[in-house]
């Protein structure tokens, strides 16, 4: 149970909330009872299949109902069906998850039948067409999945059932409308992780293609993250997707660069702790990767910079004070 | 409430679950029965209350729940069988030591027969994957004393492609890491002794940056913290030997704040309706935080950490010591 607040009932409430209760308990057990003894008895007729409907509506997380569901419309409806009216049952599941989830959008039974009816959908509508039911399906995924993602744009379900959209559809999106809608996403709120997360992989995916140059667009990256940085520097999301940027160059100069910038900012944000904690990353990433090529008199700056910052980043954030004691303690 | 854990009123409280049998939440929740009986158990045991439930009733429920067509365990009688509910069962079984009802063979042929060519397990014959229910499979087959049978590589490979730039895990390929898929792949790879596949430094970082300033903890960036957490979280960094990256005190403090002090049981914040899967990990997270008067728990398998010692499966995580008193 998430978010529910708890509520101190008076003698009478908790009375008048039980009756309302009892009420809905017994339609429940009873229509439970039905469905189940259809189950065992494999009844796989129509009959079955709406009371499956009438139950799911109540407790879509029954996953049950949902398997007894999918066994009827295999063995009892889809044998006796032509082609579209297989098409027209399985558009009204769809209809069906559609409304489930909107009211419960973190259930993954109702994420799952949907990608069974995907599955399901039979060739046509023509023999010239016959992926034109499932192609215009998939394309009324991903807008599906979009407005899911309006409304929360952190639902990781949501997420994932685009990926497999993204996967499935029959003819693929090209990744570079993926890269620009995530750029939305960001643009929206630089605090959403689950788009930079996805960012980082559609960018992986371009790059291993060879449809992307990686050394010019992590350059591009580092000049969006550096706008979310100077806009929110306390948001960890932007961190993290730097440093991930900077782990996969192998440039002294581009960390140089990149040390000098978040220094310009902590000299505005003297208490930034995500500053302090990158700068610490990146000056320990030049001695490990560049030590070599250094002065001594540069290394030991490198050095002192770093002890310093810890000392500093045990007063700024003393909740994660035993991570940056053991920071120092590890030397180089 | 308060700034100590009211272990007499929970034990009631988990006492009083089966008995809420003319509310409509006991009977909306029955798929999760099984799961349900292992929450309460466990969290009973690391509050050294285990007889407060009764072990023949029981262990007579949880046999009830065996399907014997797929050879794994449903939730609730006359549900379908589950790699989930069949977890929960065997760790009940172990824990009230009744191992001996079961066809041990059958269900280790319904959990193999769950591999994927990929590597991962799906949850039951509609194919649904995740990391949880590979860890299902894993944490299973290793209490059932048939790891042996499973094939390691393959299963590894699959976590090893879940693993993400931050360090973390997701619920499958290409998912962006979060702490429950966290504590489940990297407790799976300390099962299976590869916790070599884990980039330490980096998730350790990403772990203890869960820690709000509550006290509480998040399971991904930019989001709110939730009781739960303290579970997810710290499982996984106690077996990083990890845990002292975070506050402990305000988190055992934030855990305490979210008890029910009128009808007991944990909630996930708060001042919210508490539940028995909270009160579960409200109590393993305290206990992992060396809590006083709590039994140890083992981070890994999720129960008793002297049942599993005494299995010889115990891994080398580290909690907190155990206080002497609040």
């Amino acid at each position: 149970m998430h978010g529910v607040k708890r509520v101190r009932y008076s003698r009478e409430a908790l009375a008048a909330h039980k009756e309302r209760e009892r009420a809905k308990l017994k339609e429940f057990q009873g229509l439970t009872a039905e469905v189940l003894s259809r189950k065992k008895g494999n009844d796989f007729d129509k009959e079955s299949f709406e009371l499956t409907t009438r139950l799911l509506h109540v407790n879509p997380e029954f996953y049950t109902v949902w398997n007894y569901r999918r066994r009827i419309l295999l063995n009892g409806i889809f044998p006796t069906s032509t082609p579209v009216q297989i098409n027209d049952v399985l558009s009204d599941d769809l209809s069906l998850t559609t409304t489930l989830l909107k009211q419960h959008p973190k259930v993954y039974w109702i994420w799952n039948h949907r990608q069974w009816c995907l599955r399901q959908v039979p060739d046509g509508p023509t023999d010239a067409d016959p992926n034109g039911w499932r192609q215009s399906y998939w394309n009324k995924e991903l807008f599906v999945v979009e407005k899911m993602l309006e409304v929360d744009p952190r639902n990781f379900h949501a997420w994932t059932y685009r990926r497999i959209v993204l996967e499935n559809m029959p003819v693929k999106r090209p990744e570079l409308s993926e890269l620009a809608y995530t750029k939305r996403k960001i643009e929206a709120n630089f605090s959403n992780f689950s788009a930079w997360h996805q960012r980082s992989k559609v960018l992986s995916s371009l790059w291993e293609s060879g449809k992307r140059d990686k050394f010019k667009s992590i350059e591009e990256e580092l000049d969006l993250v550096k706008n979310a940085m100077y806009t929110d520097p306390g948001d960890q999301s932007v961190w993290l997707y730097h440093r991930w940027l900077i782990s996969l160059g192998d440039s002294k100069s581009v960390v140089d660069r990149e040390i000098q910038s978040i220094e310009e900012l902590l000299e505005e944000q003297p208490d930034s702790k995500w500053c302090m904690e990158s700068l610490v990353f990146y000056k320990r990433l030049l001695l490990r990767s560049y030590g070599e090529s250094l002065a001594d008199e540069d290394r030991r700056k490198l050095a002192s910079d770093c002890e310093e910052l810890l000392v500093n980043l045990q007063r700024v954030d003393p909740d994660r004070k035993q991570r940056y004691m053991d920071l120092s303690q590890h030397k180089l | 409430m308060g700034s100590t854990l009211n272990v007499p009123l929970h034990v009631k409280y988990i006492q009083s679950l089966g008995e809420n049998k003319d509310d409509l939440i006991y009977h909306m929740t029955a798929h999760l029965r099984m799961n349900a009986v292992y929450w309460g158990l466990t969290a009973l045991c690391v509050m050294k209350d285990k007889d407060a439930l009764n072990r023949e009733e029981m262990i007579d429920f949880v046999m009830s729940c065996w399907d014997e067509k797929t050879g794994g365990f449903s939730p609730h009688p006359d549900h379908d069988a589950h790699l989930h509910p069949t977890l929960s069962a065997i760790q009940i079984l172990i824990m009230q030591d009744a191992l001996d009802r079961v066809d041990i063979p059958r269900v280790v042929k319904f959990i193999l027969s769950l591999q994927q060519e990929s590597g991962v397990f799906a949850g039951d014959e509609w194919g649904e994957i995740d990391t949880r229910f590979l860890y299902c499979a894993v944490n299973a087959l290793s209490l059932l004393g048939h790891l042996h049978e499973l094939d390691v590589e393959k299963t590894v490979g699959y976590i090893r492609r879940c693993r993400n730039f931050d360090g973390g895990f997701g619920n499958r390929e290409g998912a962006e890491s979060h702490a429950a898929q966290v504590f489940v792949c990297v407790a799976a790879l300390a099962i299976l002794d590869r916790l070599d596949e884990v980039d330490q430094d980096t998730l350790a970082w990403w772990l203890a940056e869960r820690q709000l300033p509550s006290g509480g903890l998040n399971g991904r960036p930019e989001k709110l913290e939730d009781v739960c957490y303290s579970f997810w979280v710290l499982s996984a960094m106690s077996i990083l030997n990890k845990i002292p990256w975070i506050n402990a005190d305000k988190l055992t403090a934030f855990i305490l704040s979210a008890q029910d002090p009128d009808h007991g049981g944990i909630a996930d914040r708060p001042g919210d309706q508490p539940d028995v899967f909270h009160t579960l990990f409200g109590v393993a997270g305290l206990s992992l935080l060396g809590y006083p008067g709590l039994d140890d728990l083992d981070p890994v398998y999720c129960m008793p950490a002297s049942l599993i010692e005494s299995k010889g499966l115990r891994k080398g995580w580290t909690a907190l010591p155990r206080k002497a008193s609040v």
